[in-house]
């Protein structure tokens, strides 16, 4: 039986990239059956799903990327893959990934009762705590809040995705997730994973064990780590 | 302090309230609608104003009465919005009013695309709406700059009673970085010209019409006074690596860092490349880019553009040292392509 599992939450929480290492996972999970990632976000048109199409490696020959056609894949206008209910009516594995807070999740309200009519489906908050309107129990409650309400599904899972990107620290890590942990427990929503960088993950596994995932950044640009900004090693002359 | 990852445009936003912003008035365009949403959702909680308008034009006004009582306040948009801003960008020049207005540029001309770009270069830089003026022009290189240069952006404008503009390419306002985030400005300076009321006083009158011939070319001279000032005290840039440079690039915004990554990689080639980053688009850094020009042989802009800077690099070299093109359109060149055409450039002359 096919899963539907569905990523929302807060603008930048990093839901594209868990969505595009999760696709990749239940590709591996299931032998290499296909796995439909529908990148379902209208809201921003920067560092989506769809870039990463070509980028997966081998394994991402069996990710589908459902996305706008060509001409509007850098469209500002709210447009959603034509195919995309056709394809939940039937049996598939399917990866969502929405635009964030509810702007995205209205998105998903609108497809809801194909979701609901499907047997095995899970809906994840990602949190990254070190995000504005992310940061303190009341915006996570009202990130809830507003994303159940417009999304008309319930969440069943968090995912903690502590990180500060370039400047991420096993400290910052381990303070991160035990705040994401505090959100859950008040939630009464259990975490489902931790999610890590590659590089963090053997150092972190003896701590987390199994509810440690490493994921790998598709989107980021290569060009961003080690550069600070502006010229400061440099002969400043400003 | 606690670090926080923000995207550009809201490190842009969170800076303008910490400088005490507490008016934007905005239309929401891609690539620059982050700094409104941020706007919306923080203002009303900090006694602010958020007004979505009913169009750039609409907007660019209420910053023009908003400025006109003295507030710190602030529009944002990307490069067709900010078309439609110029006329009140004109306006606000000769009413002296400061303000910030962003431009989270992407392509043109026309509607163009969502995607980065930097061809906006020519209208921030000579005034962009009609009659002699200029706006102070600052280009950010990232989150942390985003935020930076918001707080810089409004103390310059105060400073000169001038609107200051902050140019940033699509992806500076999208890409998430972690910043720093700034303590709040407490201290404002006075301005007495602001129309806040005028018991016991004269009336204080914002006013652009200036019928009599002469009345209107002493204006202009006031106005190109200030500049002059300006030219003189605030032309920044950063310089990396000039000194004995054969090869000087010159690149600003989020482009300068990816510059500075194949400038690094040709010097490990052999080559003596270099950098200059201009900070302050107008007034044109001339004289840190003569500086760099010691041991030049060749410039190269690179620009996410047809070539725009290129000419003020031009103009300040005045035909002493030959200035080569790179650009890109809707694409934000990677260091690797950069890298190439400096080799390139470097064969070619022997260097």
């Amino acid at each position: 039986m096919g899963h539907v599992s569905i990523f929302s939450g807060a603008f930048g929480s990093g839901k594209t990239e868990i969505a595009l290492n999760y696709a990749l996972e239940r590709a591996r999970q299931t032998k290499y059956n296909e796995v439909l990632l529908a990148d379902l976000d209208t809201a921003n048109p920067y560092f989506v799903a769809r870039d990463a199409r070509g980028l997966l490696g081998p394994e991402g020959d069996a990710v589908k990327v459902i996305a706008p056609v060509r001409e509007l894949a850098q469209a500002d206008v709210p447009n959603l893959p034509r195919e995309i209910i056709g394809l939940l009516r039937t049996d598939n594995d399917m990866v969502l990934d929405l635009a964030g807070d509810k702007f995205g999740a209205l998105v998903l309200g609108y497809i809801s009762k194909y979701i609901r009519a499907r047997t095995h489906y899970n809906m994840y908050m990602v949190i990254n705590p070190y995000r504005p309107f992310s940061s303190n129990l009341n915006e996570v409650m009202e990130l809830k809040r507003l994303l159940e309400r417009a999304g008309r599904i319930e969440f069943n899972g968090i995912i903690s995705n502590p990180n500060l990107v370039e400047e991420t620290t096993l400290e910052l890590i381990k303070e991160g997730h035990r705040r994401v942990v505090g959100f859950a427990k008040e939630l009464e929503i259990p975490v489902t994973y931790l999610a890590v960088e590659d590089k963090y993950y053997q150092v972190l596994y003896p701590e987390y064990g199994n509810d440690l995932k490493s994921i790998k950044l598709f989107l980021r640009p290569d060009w961003i780590r080690g550069l600070e900004e502006g010229m400061k090693d440099g002969e400043g002359q400003g | 302090m606690e670090r926080v990852l923000m995207k550009g445009n809201e490190a842009l936003a969170e800076g303008a309230i910490l400088a005490g912003c507490r008016g934007f008035f905005g239309y929401p365009i891609t690539p620059s609608s982050e700094i409104a949403e941020y706007m919306a959702r923080k203002m009303p909680k900090i006694g602010g104003v958020f007004v979505q308008a009913e169009s750039e034009l609409a907007a660019i006004n209420m910053v023009y009465g908003g400025a006109s009582t003295g507030a710190r306040v602030m529009t944002a948009s990307s490069s067709p919005g900010l078309s439609l801003k110029q006329e009140g960008i004109s306006f606000i020049s000769e009413a002296e009013l400061p303000c910030l207005i962003v431009n989270v540029s992407r392509g043109g001309p026309g509607l163009g695309g969502i995607q980065p770009a930097q061809s906006d270069y020519f209208q921030a830089t000579r005034g962009g709406g009609h009659g002699d003026y200029h706006t102070i022009v600052l280009a950010p290189s990232g989150s942390q700059e985003m935020m930076d240069f918001a707080m810089e952006a409004f103390e310059l404008a105060d400073k000169y009673r001038i609107p200051v503009m902050i140019m940033a390419e699509g992806t500076l306002g999208n890409i998430m970085e972690p910043i720093l985030m700034r303590e709040p400005v407490t201290k404002f300076s006075e301005k007495p010209w602001a129309t806040t009321g005028c018991r016991g006083r004269k009336p204080n009158i914002v006013n652009t019409l200036h019928l009599g011939n002469e009345e209107l070319e002493s204006r202009n001279h006031q106005l190109f006074n200030k500049y002059q000032i300006i030219k003189e005290n605030e032309k920044r840039a950063d310089a990396f690596l000039v000194e004995d440079a054969e090869i000087v690039v010159v690149a600003f915004g989020i482009m300068s860092r990816i510059v500075k990554k194949a400038v690094i990689e040709a010097r490990k080639k052999g080559v003596k490349a270099g950098l200059v980053r201009p900070v302050t688009l107008w007034p044109f850094p001339d004289e840190h880019i003569r500086t760099a020009a010691k041991n030049a042989r060749l410039f190269l802009s690179v620009e996410i553009s047809m070539g725009q800077m290129i000419q003020d690099i031009q103009l300040a070299l005045a035909g002493r040292v030959p200035v080569e093109f790179y650009g890109r359109i809707g694409f934000t060149p990677n260091p690797e392509e950069i890298l190439q055409e400096i080799m390139r450039l470097a064969e070619r002359e022997g260097l």
